[in-house]
């Protein structure tokens, strides 16, 4: 089994040295993919079409949206198939031991202080990085990963409990769904007005504001959609992983 | 409202699953019932769009209202018309079935189920509406991880089979999208049809990296469709699995794989090119021949029941991959009425091993003695499914294998006639094995019982399954006459699809 696994790799490696002969060159801006009249259209009328100053958010958010809105629900898959597989039912035995973890949780100060002053900054940022993703680096995915950052810091600093007392586990599971009711929401609001689906420009009328402003309030809606599955979806897998699914203990 | 037939189809399980994440934990009864309102509506709108594109022919509906190649399309031809109706049919049934299953099988997770169940149905329809490569693999990791899941759930060896097709999955997927990261180096373009058009145009059809994308994409839904080689994650995976999950995976997950593979030959690469240009079709037919016989060699081997389907279903993919290969129009339509009604029959096995094993606790063929007289209704669907595996008019499988075989004379491949014929009559003798003990086999213990109230259905307390569970099966059993019956109708509407591709015999 072992040398039928070298020869599948090894064949594979001799195929895609064989492939890269025929590549273009590294960065060679005669190359198909940047020649093409895709990105040329991408790189010439992305402002002028969504009003968004980010190429590679528009094109995540609303050229290729429904892409996104796909990845989105495979982030949300993932929280819900380890709930499926790991949640067990809950231990009461551990409830008791609450007791003595409480004290560990306030004998380490200088832990507790920085925590306490690192969270509320963390998450001030995940905020900033969601809302600026039109203009800078960011967006949904890195802002959601950060915010669900710093509910894990705070499980790791402290107790699995702390955070959880904060973001309960069906929270966050709810909070997940949320976000990607939010994105397909407002996929399905364009559909209703009378659009296709995901076509932000029909919500002008509801937004009064030229279709073209309309595709970037819609771009922001659905961002702000795929923060809330992320994020919550990132601090329910930790929980379940770091505690077996039982929700207790933690690391 | 008739131009959004497309979206309400996707959308309809998908924002089910949705409501019942969010509602399902809170009223564990809301779940069945929202699933199977949104497959019925998914069902109706597309019946609708069926009826829409035969009409009409091909429709596009944008994504984001963007046109071709700047956004996401789906486009809707009779092939991928057809497979939606039999998506969203084998979901509906298995939905109905799953009433009871589900409750047996996976208590306490119930909402975590039905998530996943109706994603899964999100992600194959997404997977055949989707005119996008990219896009494809998209829907393609949310059908595969929801099944990972759903496969897991049940018990500790359905874990570790869920575990092995987690790798050999993703191994797939990761090959699928190497190939697509290959074409649009070479093209700049994820749209199928705008692909095939820059192949055309630009002269590209000598390219090595054409060739090596086109070679990755291939073994990747290989892979992922189970075909001999690569078939080692399927017999467990779809054998240990709860019976609510095995029904719509085996029937779904290789056919639409088999459709992707054909839209990624005809639409991304073109006949031409695949046929005309790299003229891999014998290598790949004889392949098929392969895997048609190991299978069924396989399935003989087998005394666990729904292994010995799994092992069946290795065949079947054979033959599809075969008549897609042969290169004529003739074998061609086989395969793809065999897509269709290689659905049925699986489904139509799934829910009747389903059945059986929920009621009677035995998974192996020799206990199954006394099964026509304890559960006939349940046996009537399983012999009808049975004689559509073995290929007997006026049943679909009859009809499909007809087709192949004429298109393999056609194309002049007698091996594949020979494989074809082999297989029959492999699974003449696999089902024939389990009705001899199932019809003649007393059961040993329940002798004296039986005497004493001769007429009485179960001498062990087995008779029948709930209604939930009978009425999809004999509906699939039913189905299965249908669409051998109006195979006529099925066929013209592949015509109408296949004459779009332009295929011509390049075999001869």
């Amino acid at each position: 089994m072992k040398t039928l696994g070298a020869i599948a790799v090894i064949i594979t490696g001799a195929l895609l040295l064989y492939a890269s002969e025929d590549f273009p060159a590294w960065g060679d801006p005669h190359s198909p993919a940047s020649q093409y009249r895709v990105s040329q259209h991408y790189i010439l009328k992305t402002f002028e079409e969504t009003s968004v100053p980010n190429m590679v958010t528009a094109i995540l958010a609303d050229y290729r949206g429904y892409d996104t809105l796909f990845e989105t629900v495979v982030i949300f898959t993932a929280g819900i198939a380890i709930i499926a597989i790991l949640r067990g039912p809950i231990d009461k035995r551990v409830r008791l031991r609450l007791a003595s973890e409480k004290k560990l949780r306030e004998s380490n100060l200088i832990l507790a202080q920085t925590c306490r002053l690192l969270v509320p900054i963390i998450q001030l940022f995940a905020l900033y990085v969601i809302a600026h993703g039109h203009h800078s680096p960011g967006g949904g995915f890195q802002g959601g990963v950060i915010f669900g950052g710093s509910l894990i810091l705070l499980a790791i600093s402290f107790q699995l409990q702390t955070a959880l007392d904060r973001v309960s586990e069906k929270k966050a599971i709810l909070l997940a769904g949320v976000g990607v009711l939010i994105y397909s929401g407002i996929g399905l609001v364009c559909l209703l007005l009378g659009g296709n689906f995901l076509d932000y420009s029909i919500l002008h009328n509801l937004l009064q504001v030229d279709p073209i402003t309309a595709r970037s309030h819609g771009i922001l809606g659905v961002e702000i959609g795929v923060a809330f599955t992320v994020a919550s979806i990132m601090f329910a897998i930790y929980a379940n992983l770091s505690s077996r699914g039982r929700m207790k203990g933690g690391l | 409202m008739v131009d959004q037939y497309p979206a309400i189809i996707l959308l309809a399980p998908f924002f089910a699953a949705i409501a019942v994440s969010l509602f399902g934990s809170w009223k564990n009864g809301l779940c069945l019932p929202m699933a199977i309102i949104a497959l019925g509506i998914s069902l109706a709108a597309s019946i609708a769009l069926l009826g829409q594109v035969a009409a009409e022919g091909e429709i596009v509906y944008l994504l984001g209202g963007w046109s071709r190649p700047f956004g996401i399309e789906f486009r809707i031809d009779p092939l991928n018309a057809m497979l939606l109706v039999v998506v969203t049919t084998v979901a509906l049934l298995t939905a109905v079935y799953s009433t009871q299953a589900a409750v047996l099988e996976t208590p306490n997770k119930y909402p975590q189920f039905y998530t996943l169940f109706l994603l899964l149905v999100t992600g194959l329809l997404g997977m055949s509406l989707t005119g996008d490569a990219f896009n494809l693999y998209v829907l393609v990791e949310v059908a595969s991880l929801t099944s990972y899941a759903l496969i897991a759930m049940h018990s500790k060896r359905a874990v570790l089979a869920s575990f092995n097709y987690i790798i050999m999955g993703t191994i797939g997927a990761s090959f699928y999208l190497l190939g697509v990261g290959y074409l649009y180096i070479k093209t700049g373009s994820l749209n199928m049809v705008d692909i095939r058009e820059i192949l055309q145009e630009t002269g590209l059809y000598g390219s090595k990296t054409i060739m090596v994308a086109f070679m990755l994409i291939m073994v990747g839904v290989w892979i992922k469709m189970a075909f001999f080689p690569l078939h080692g994650w399927l017999p467990n995976a779809y054998s240990y699995a709860p019976s609510s999950t095995s029904c719509i995976l085996a029937p779904l997950m290789t056919k639409v794989t088999v459709y992707v593979m054909i839209r990624m030959m005809l639409t991304v690469f073109g006949p031409e090119y695949v046929f005309q240009y790299l003229g891999w079709s014998n290598v790949v037919v004889w392949m098929a021949v392969l895997a048609i016989v190991a299978g069924s060699i396989m399935a003989l081997a087998q005394t666990d029941l729904k292994k010995m389907f799994s092992y069946i279903i290795v065949a079947e993919v054979g033959y599809m991959v075969g008549g897609v290969w042969l290169a004529n129009e003739t074998a061609f339509i086989g395969a793809f009425y065999h897509v269709i009604s290689d659905a049925f029959m699986t489904l139509c096995l799934f829910l009747a091993a389903g059945a059986i094993i929920t009621k009677t606790g035995k998974r192996s063929i020799s206990e199954m003695e006394g099964l026509f007289r304890k559960m006939p209704w349940t046996m009537v669907g399983f012999v009808i499914a049975a004689l559509s595996m073995i290929g007997i008019p006026p049943t679909c499988g009859f009809f499909s294998k007809w087709y192949l075989i004429n298109g393999a004379i056609e194309a002049g491949h007698w091996g594949y006639v020979v494989a074809l014929l082999f297989s029959s009559l492999i699974n003449a003798i696999l089902f024939f094995k389990v009705f001899e003990v199932a019809y003649f086999s007393k059961p040993s213990h329940g002798q004296e019982k039986d005497e004493n109230q001769p007429e009485s259905a179960g001498t062990d307390g087995v008779g029948e399954p709930p209604a939930t569970m009978l009425a999809p099966l004999l509906i699939t059993a039913s189905g299965l006459l249908l669409i051998g019956i109006f195979n006529q109708d099925i066929v013209i509407l592949i015509r109408q699809a296949v004459s779009s591709f332009g295929f011509i015999g390049f075999l001869n």
